[in-house]
């Protein structure tokens, strides 16, 4: 058989040991810069209801909005711009569409429009973009990446202008958005509300789903060990293991069995029963952090659990993944990253991409 | 004062030894009672018919099977992805009805399957 066919597409896992307390430690940045999270899915082992504290802070989540076909440059009037984009915590992704067939547009709470579009689009819009890094031969895809910071796009300035009548008369680029703000003491979103007012919009809750595991293998961590060995199971190992407790995956099948060999990672220790709690929404890197907070003063009383585990998954079709680097689909689009708490305050963090996507930061 | 743990920092390239995928059975007739032994043993008459009996002795493994919407979550090595893809994508009947395998999702890691962003619906 070709040996072509033994080959995968490309993908990454980057795996950090550290500790909550460590000054240098740059936790926080990585959630801060991965803006576009759809889920994050909790295990706590020997945990038996999702404990107030913690329920307390998924209360205070951010509510987001679906709003339907609104054109791009409404974002860029010079009120909606001052009051909402450039606030430093607006986030907005095009929904329902697809970064490998359709014109996908995201604004960043750093102020930057991305526009990930076809060929015919690109062309029509008279942008100034790059072409996808993950094309083929042909370029079929260009990134348009705005600063709408920069002084040459303040309201009245040249390129401003140029921006402003390519979206709203070379190409009326519009669809449905996902957008969330964090409400600040200076801003209670009023300008935004008067926007979204303007056309068909509803309101969102992130979603809470609380399920209990019982008498399940559970794998040994040491926080010192990232490695894995005859004490404490690899990275790799300990997200499948992640994986199957929150598919419900059977995880004690016989080497001879037919369906499947899937089994524990050694070393493992039977959990008599455990919390896996999932939230799924538009969920903003600020509230993450939050939880994460809360989920750190977890260990302040004693628990007879040395770890717990958060994982937060990226939207597939987001033009990014952290920060600015360019995310893409082909087979699966994952990006996401997860944290493992101990209760010493140390903490693994797992990011993953797949092919087309840069390196995790 | 206790020692904070020192900064590790390790980058794995493809070093993950499988794919996961999640994959749906589409039969024409609509659904009936497929079990998940029926469903992989499906799936290897297809790796025969492509690949032969080497391609049928190809390890993988079906980690869980819902029989109310014919959807299996499958566990294959890297080397074999293709193989299994391939193989199942040309599987066209099933008991003398015709049939078809739908791969909804595939990553190398299980975890990113327990979800899907492009099934968030709102209404």
């Amino acid at each position: 058989m070709s040996p072509e066919l033994e080959r995968c597409s490309r993908n990454l896992l980057i795996c950090e040991k550290s500790n909550f307390r460590d000054e240098r430690a740059r936790y926080d940045i990585h959630v801060s810069k991965h803006f576009f999270n759809y889920k994050l899915s909790m295990v706590i082992p020997e945990c038996a209801s999702l404990p107030a504290c913690i329920a307390g802070v998924i209360q205070t989540f951010s509510s987001y909005y679906r709003v339907r076909d609104l054109p791009v440059y409404k974002f860029l009037q010079e009120d909606i711009l001052q009051k909402v984009v450039k606030n430093g915590h607006f986030y907005a992704l095009s929904y329902n569409t697809r970064i490998d067939e359709d014109n996908t547009i995201a604004f960043l709470p750093s102020g930057h429009l991305i526009m990930s579009v076809n060929k015919d689009t690109y062309e029509q819009l008279g942008l100034e973009g790059k072409p996808s890094q993950y094309t083929h031969r042909k370029v079929q895809r260009y990134v348009v990446n705005v600063d709408l910071t920069d002084k040459s796009m303040t309201p009245g300035a040249k390129t401003y202008q140029r921006l402003i009548t390519s979206l709203k008369e070379w190409v009326p680029l519009k669809s449905d958005f996902l957008i969330s703000m964090k409400m600040t003491a200076e801003d209670d979103g009023g300008a935004l509300q008067t926007l979204l007012s303007q056309y068909s919009f509803e309101e969102y809750r992130p979603t809470l789903q609380t399920h209990t595991l019982k008498e399940t293998p559970c794998p040994s961590l040491h926080s010192s060990n990232l490695h894995g060995d005859e004490k404490s199971c690899d990275a790799h190992r300990f997200l499948e293991w992640l994986g199957a407790v929150s598919m419900d995956i059977s995880c004690n099948n016989e080497a001879s069995s037919f369906l499947s060999t899937y089994v524990c990672p050694e070393p493992w220790s039977s959990m008599s029963q455990g919390l896996l709690c999932t939230v799924t929404g538009f969920l903003i890197p600020e509230d993450i952090h939050s939880l994460l907070l809360e989920l750190r003063h977890y260990f302040d009383q004693p628990k007879f659990t040395s770890w717990l585990s958060i994982t937060v998954h990226g939207f597939a079709d987001s033009p990014v993944s952290w920060g600015m680097t360019e995310h893409g689909f082909l087979k699966g689009g994952e990006n996401f990253y997860n944290f493992v708490c101990f209760e010493n305050q140390d903490y693994w963090l797992h990011m993953a991409t797949g092919s087309h996507d840069g390196c995790p930061p | 004062m206790e020692d904070l743990a020192a900064f590790e920092r390790l980058v794995c390239k493809n070093a993950s030894d499988f794919h996961y995928m999640k994959i749906c059975l589409v039969l024409e007739k609509g659904r009936r009672n497929v079990e998940a032994a029926q469903f992989k043993q499906l799936m290897i008459s297809g790796l025969r018919q492509l690949y032969g009996e080497v391609g049928a002795a190809l390890p993988f493994d079906v980690l869980k099977f819902d029989p109310s919407t014919l959807t299996g979550m499958v566990r294959v090595c890297n080397s074999s992805l293709v193989k299994l893809w391939s193989a199942i994508t040309l599987i066209g009947s099933y008991q003398n009805e015709l049939c078809a395998f739908r791969v909804t999702q595939v990553s190398p890691f299980l975890i990113a399957l327990s979800g899907n962003s492009r099934k968030l619906e709102l209404d």
